[in-house]
């Protein structure tokens, strides 16, 4: 999660999605195996509060809304964002060439899918978490 | 898209909420599940209690330009399934209709 951060603040975008998809890995690796622990399950817990939330809605929400701001000529985030999820021709055009736009477009789909990774019908396979969760919770867990 | 839109309230409590759609609705929810695609064409608007530029909620809405307002602190609660409303975006305002 540190190189996570790390790379963000450097916008790597190759080792953004990677270290992004072996955290996914890891959650994948812990709810898969019969044998994990109550800590390994609350280390699940902590990688899926980190991409379900953390990482999208905090820090990779305030890098984009710092970053966006440099582009010229000027968009705003909520515009930046519109053209790309609403596929805005006209705007996407207009920054075709624009290598901070491409770069903070192909930033924005990466923690985009993570956000929208649906497995076994939840989102971050929430639900398969939750009752593994449940299951192993010791009794007197406060 | 219009500053203002009418219609009757759909309160999302849990997945399988989604699936009772059946008519156009304005859809009441904390934030949104991957379900909502199923009745995307049946929602006029969406109220999430939740307030983010990146959750799933304002993700949908902008992917199928849906209008949105965030923020409405427990509207799950203040609202009930049928009532009829009306959402001013520019205001950021929600009215109960009679």
């Amino acid at each position: 999660m540190k190189d996570l951060l790390k790379y963000t603040y450097l916008l790597n975008i190759n080792q953004i999605e990677k270290k992004i998809e072996a955290l996914w890995q890891r959650y994948q690796e812990i709810l898969s195996n019969p044998k994990s622990s109550w800590e390994d399950l609350n280390e699940a817990r902590a990688i899926l509060y980190f991409l379900g939330y953390l990482y999208p809605e905090k820090i990779a929400l305030e890098s984009l809304e710092y970053r966006v701001k440099l582009i010229k000529p000027k968009i705003d985030i909520n515009e930046f964002l519109l053209a790309i999820d609403g596929k805005n021709i006209k705007v996407l055009n207009k920054y075709k060439k624009n290598k901070k736009f491409n770069k903070l477009k192909e930033f924005y789909l990466i923690v985009k899918n993570i956000k929208n990774r649906v497995k076994n019908n939840t989102y971050l396979d929430e639900g398969r978490f939750n009752k593994i969760y449940s299951k192993i919770k010791p009794k007197d867990y406060s | 898209m219009k500053q203002v839109i009418t219609g009757r309230v759909t309160v999302i409590k849990n997945e399988k909420d989604y699936y009772k759609i059946k008519k156009e609705v304005i859809l009441v929810a904390k934030n949104t599940h991957p379900d909502i695609v199923i009745a995307i064409k049946n929602i006029k608007g969406i109220i999430t209690e939740i307030d983010n530029k990146l959750c799933h909620a304002a993700i949908i809405a902008r992917e199928f330009n849906k209008p949105i307002l965030m923020g409405v602190n427990e509207a799950t609660k203040k609202f009930k399934n049928n009532d009829k409303i009306a959402i001013d975006f520019s205001k950021r305002i929600v009215k109960k209709i009679k």
